[in-house]
């Protein structure tokens, strides 16, 4: 079981360094070595969950007097879950990316890249410390970092990979000294040993600190800029990391801390931040016109939704609707991928339509995805957008009618998109003309819809009536408002009913150009007067200036050496005169 | 075996051997010099793998010098060092893989080459200070006329002045402080094993301590571009031919972080408790300010020098914290750190050689004109802004930890912005300036890396990855004799509540 245990993190590892060190030669056995690599974790994920013993197993990685840094495993329920969903969406989406990428000029270097990531991600599930879990945290960062600029010779794509490293680095920069602070409070940071240790005054402040980490991976609010420009990466990519996985790290890390936070203000603190974010970003989806886009905000937008959870106080809710949202949100990105590829690279809603006739497949998956994600009864969403909605009726009602507004926007805006992009007439020539994708897309698309559908049946609970009453009102009241809209519009009739708002709306509430100006006017200028310290200041007032002395000081004293013989004997005379009047007189 | 005294005289034998071969028989000297460091890297390999953690000094050579002076010629290795030399020739080796791009007096840049590895390797061998100053000017020498004589761009003569006044004041300073280490310690001795038992018996008078300390902190400062001594340093490295930058900015700058560990804290420990809270806002200063400045450069080898001098930040707040976690992470540091430098100015040097420009503004998507050399300055870059998996974030971490636990609180909040987001920042910048993107104009024509460039440069990733992967590997050999040092400068303070920090 330790040797599974350990093999399940370490295949991934052994296929991107065999891909990387020659194996990258042939297409045929890269794909092979990395989608073996993600499987073979998958069917040790599954052995160990029919097994379901709890394992510790650790290896020192760097120990001296007073620090203990060890690479440590933990399997326990959370953990084996998490494996699960990271690994079995994992499978499917390297299937899929077989056909996705099949054209690609760079088709062993995507797989190279996957195969990084999945290891990055299995060490933030399996981390037993503090310390391990940063190290991942970082190595998940650079992979998506590779993968968001994989076409890194587009100017755009390069952009949005340096714009989500450095916001995640802002976050990172608060989980290092969260990991601190613990460390020096606590003199651990294992997990294990700090959940029997005493909560200390500090826990508030090191558990928002370690959040701030959460906040850069989960994208939440105000670090949420970097996710819809990570949509410059490949499809599958978005699925995978940017859907299912890699922003659920931070609400994965969360739980995994629980008791650290637990109890302290910190908790209020991240339970409005993930509100604020879920309603924020499904305001934006509203306004969208990329299918990416929408899918990319909403992603957001559901993030929310499980910080929020954490934040009052149930992460099993949390951890619920991670599991179900992996499932339909990567069935919703890969069957976006599907229309991308069948409509030669267009991403704008506005110039699809029609496609239910031509692309039945994945047509029916998309909509047992959005049907789960809207929280239709009985579907997957249903059932985990219930236990985040009592969570917050138990604790704040406030809250509460954020989530239920919430609820409705995500109804609506995905409503329209599935109206606008599958329904009607074909807005376009290569809509007309779109073709099921082939087998190696559409089978994964038919196997992600199973889980969407049952996975809410594993920990389904009575409903709260209320709770039952608000979102089915939601439910019907934003589909029928986006239907009556947008069912056979040609352009979207919302700009000229809201104006302004629209706008605001669709440029993302202007918080890019914030961030943008803010780096300019702060940062340019530090930058800048530091540079012009350097150059006018130390370099060159301070060692030109002790050169230019010295060197005048030179050439003053060279004036008197003039050679001449006479000036010499005139100024000895002189030098003696003046000594003898000096003793005399 | 006297594994360390091979090391040390095989690159000089190299240099006198080079002298006795026809400057056009380039082959030839080419084959010594890449023989004899290749030899030497292998010994340093041996001499690692073998060395006793725990043993004390190890591979030892003691031949008296003079007598009457207490001068020995003495080499040997424990924790501290053994790391270091093996750094040395690691990077030793490769850079001299890299100096084939040399085309005029090749011969004499190859003498001076050797002198220098010997020197370099020779000053981190040393146990005593006479030979480690001597073996220190050795390296020293031969790199300002190489700056001056081989150098490029045409700030050469002013970057050669410059480096050449810089380098030999603080060499100076140093030398002062050594003196009065020698004259107050009364040990009638130059070997720095018995002039630490002399000091533990009777500590050197406080109030010399404390002039002491500060002589040796700026001195060695200078040589390692403390703030606000550091401008030198950029402009040294923009000039200087690759070899030689690989072999300065790599190893032999660190001869001043070594020598504060090595002499001035055991030394003078009262010295440096009054003197190290300076010492940590001066770090902090390197890794802030000239992270700063780094952000606006356009050159690449001005970027990788100001980073490099950022990167000397992390060493210097690890030695102020003056724990065993600091000391180990510095030492950590300064091997990571070597080898990231010579990898990133080797790389450079490839590059200035296909177009004769480092201007980042006219690069672009090197990455797909030249897969390998692009890959490995991709990786260097990341391994530059911190990233796990390489050596320096293993020694980054831990001065954090360090520092947090000395109560340097205030130093390690801004040390850690700086470090992970401008760090980040720049080393974001030049991939997408330089690898990223479409390509730029005048690259069309580049070439990739030759095999021997390619091997020579894969062996220093291949020395970060194995030691970011496993810096235990280090840690468990720099931890004891590091130890010795801290009991030495706080003696009354028991470790143990020091590690909690609270």
């Amino acid at each position: 079981m330790n040797t599974a245990a350990w093999l399940i993190l370490l295949l991934p590892l052994f296929s991107a360094v065999a891909i990387g060190l020659g194996a990258y030669r042939s297409r045929l056995a890269s794909a092979a070595l990395s989608i073996g690599a993600v499987v073979g974790s998958f069917l040790l994920t599954l052995w160990l969950i029919a097994v379901g013993d709890e394992l510790r197993s650790s290896v020192p990685w760097l120990a001296m007097e007073g620090l203990q840094i060890n690479i440590g495993l933990q399997i326990d329920p959370l953990s084996r879950l998490m494996l699960c969903v990271v690994t079995g969406v994992g499978s499917l989406i390297h299937i899929f990316s077989l056909g996705y990428m099949r054209e690609d000029r760079d088709f062993s270097r995507y797989f190279a890249f996957l195969s990084l990531f999945v290891f990055s991600m299995l060490g933030i599930v399996l981390a037993d410390n503090f310390v391990m879990m940063f190290i991942f945290w970082e190595l998940v960062g650079v992979s998506s970092y590779l993968l968001i600029g994989f076409w890194f010779e587009k100017p755009s794509a390069a952009d949005a990979a340096k714009k989500a490293f450095l916001t995640n680095r802002v976050g990172d920069f608060g989980f290092l000294l969260g990991i601190l602070m613990v460390w020096a409070a606590f003199g651990t940071v294992g997990f294990a040993e700090l959940e029997k240790a005493e909560a200390t005054a500090i826990c508030g402040l090191a558990g928002f600190l370690i959040f701030c980490g959460a906040m850069g991976k989960s994208a939440q609010f105000p670090l949420h800029v970097w996710l819809p420009d990570a949509m410059e990466g490949p499809t599958p990519v978005s699925a995978l990391i940017h859907a299912a996985t890699m922003v659920a790290a931070g609400v994965y890390m969360l739980c995994r801390v629980f008791f650290l936070i637990e109890g302290t203000w910190a908790m209020e603190a991240i339970a409005w931040i993930g509100g604020l974010t879920a309603l924020l970003a499904a305001l934006m989806a509203v306004q969208q016109d990329d299918i990416k886009r929408i899918l990319a905000y909403s992603t957001l937008s559901q993030l929310g939704y499980m910080v929020m959870a954490v934040g009052l106080g149930s992460p099993d809710a949390a951890m619920f609707h991670l599991t179900t949202h992996a499932s339909f949100k990567a069935l919703l990105f890969l069957g976006a991928g599907s229309v991308i590829v069948a409509l030669h690279h267009e991403q704008d809603i506005w110039k699809m339509g029609g496609l239910r006739e031509r692309m039945p497949k994945t047509y029916w998956t998309f909509l047992i995805g959005t049907m789960a994600l809207c929280g239709v009864p009985l579907f997957s969403g249903f059932f985990s957008k219930e236990a985040i909605l009592d969570a917050a009726l138990e604790n704040n009602l406030l809250l509460f009618l954020v989530a239920v507004l919430v609820a409705l926007l995500t109804t609506f805006y995905m409503t329209r998109l599935f109206v606008v992009a599958f329904m009607g007439e074909p807005r376009s020539a290569h809509a007309g003309s779109a073709l099921e994708s082939p087998s190696v897309m559409t089978v994964p698309l038919l196997l992600l819809a199973v889980p969407s559908v049952i996975a809410g049946y594993f920990n389904a609970h009575a409903p709260n009536p209320l709770v039952l009453a608000a979102s089915l009102v939601v439910l019907v009241f934003g589909m029928l408002v986006a239907n009556s809209l947008y069912s056979g519009a040609k352009t979207d009739p919302l700009p000229a009913r809201l104006g302004r708002l629209a706008k605001a709306l669709h440029d993302r509430f202007w918080f890019d150009e914030a961030y943008q100006w803010l780096i300019d006017n702060v940062q340019e200028n530090l930058a800048k007067l530091a540079d012009a310290i350097d150059r006018w200041i130390i370099a060159g007032l301070l060692v030109r200036g002790t050169h230019g002395t010295t060197e005048l000081a030179a050439r003053v004293l060279r004036l008197a050496q003039t050679g001449n013989l006479q000036t010499y004997a005139f100024w000895f005379a002189a030098g003696m005169a003046a000594l003898l009047i000096f003793t005399l007189g | 075996m006297d594994w360390l005294l091979i090391i040390v005289l095989l690159p000089l034998f190299a240099a006198a051997a080079v002298g006795f071969v026809p400057g056009s028989q380039r082959r030839a000297i080419r084959g010594i010099t890449i023989g004899a460091s290749g030899l030497s890297l292998l010994c340093a390999l041996i001499a690692f793998c073998s060395f006793e953690v725990g043993g004390g000094l190890q591979f030892e050579t003691k031949w008296i010098w003079v007598e009457s002076l207490g001068l020995h010629f003495h080499l040997a290795a424990d924790g501290i060092n053994i790391g270091i030399i093996l750094m040395g020739a690691i990077v030793a080796f490769s850079a001299a893989c890299c100096a084939d791009d040399i085309t005029h007096r090749v011969k004499e840049f190859h003498v001076l080459l050797n002198l220098m590895i010997g020197g370099i390797l020779g000053a981190f061998a040393s146990m005593d200070l006479f030979f480690f100053y001597f073996f220190h000017e050795l390296a020293l020498v031969p790199t300002f006329i190489m700056i001056g004589v081989w150098g490029r761009g045409a700030n050469r003569n002013y970057a050669t002045y410059k480096i050449t006044l810089y380098l030999s004041f603080g060499a100076l300073l140093a030398l002062v402080g050594l003196i009065g280490v020698y004259v107050q310690a009364g040990a009638k001795s130059f070997s720095i094993p018995e002039l630490i038992a002399t000091v533990q018996a009777t500590p050197i008078d406080e109030a010399a301590q404390q002039w002491i300390f500060p002589l040796l902190m700026f001195g060695f400062g200078i040589l390692v571009s403390l703030w606000p001594f550091h401008t030198w340093a950029p402009l040294g490295y923009g000039a200087a031919p690759t070899a030689t930058a690989m072999l300065h900015a790599g190893v032999l700058k660190k001869f001043g972080l070594y020598g504060l560990i090595r002499v001035a804290i055991p030394m003078a420990p009262a010295g440096a408790q009054s003197w190290l809270g300076v010492l940590a806002w001066l770090a902090l200063a390197n890794l802030l300010y000239c992270g700063l400045v780094a952000v606006r450069q356009k050159d690449l080898n001005q970027l990788i020098g100001n980073s490099s001098v950022a990167h000397m930040g992390f060493i210097f707040l690890g030695i102020a914290s003056l724990n065993v976690i600091g000391l180990t992470g510095a030492v950590l540091v300064m091997i990571a750190h070597g080898l990231l430098a010579a990898l990133a100015f080797g790389l450079s040097g490839h590059l200035y050689r296909q177009t004769g420009s480092l201007e980042m503004g006219r690069m672009g998507g090197l990455l797909r004109q030249m897969p390998l050399a692009g890959s490995a300055l991709l990786m260097a870059l990341l391994a530059g802004c911190g990233l796990p998996g390489f050596a320096n974030f293993a020694g980054e971490v831990t001065v954090f930890f360090a520092a947090w636990a000395a109560g340097l609180k205030t130093v390690t909040v801004i040390a850690a912005w700086s470090a992970l987001v401008i760090g980040g920042l720049y080393m974001m910048r030049a991939i997408r300036a330089i690898l990223h993107g479409p390509l730029g104009g005048d690259w069309a024509k580049a070439a990739d890396l030759r095999p021997l460039i390619a091997t020579a440069l894969g062996l220093l990733l291949a020395a970060l990855l194995v030691f970011g992967f496993a810096p235990g590997l280090l840690a468990k050999r720099i931890e004891g004799d590091v130890e010795k040092i801290v009991r030495l400068a706080k003696p009354s303070q028991p470790q143990a509540t020091e590690a909690t920090g609270r």
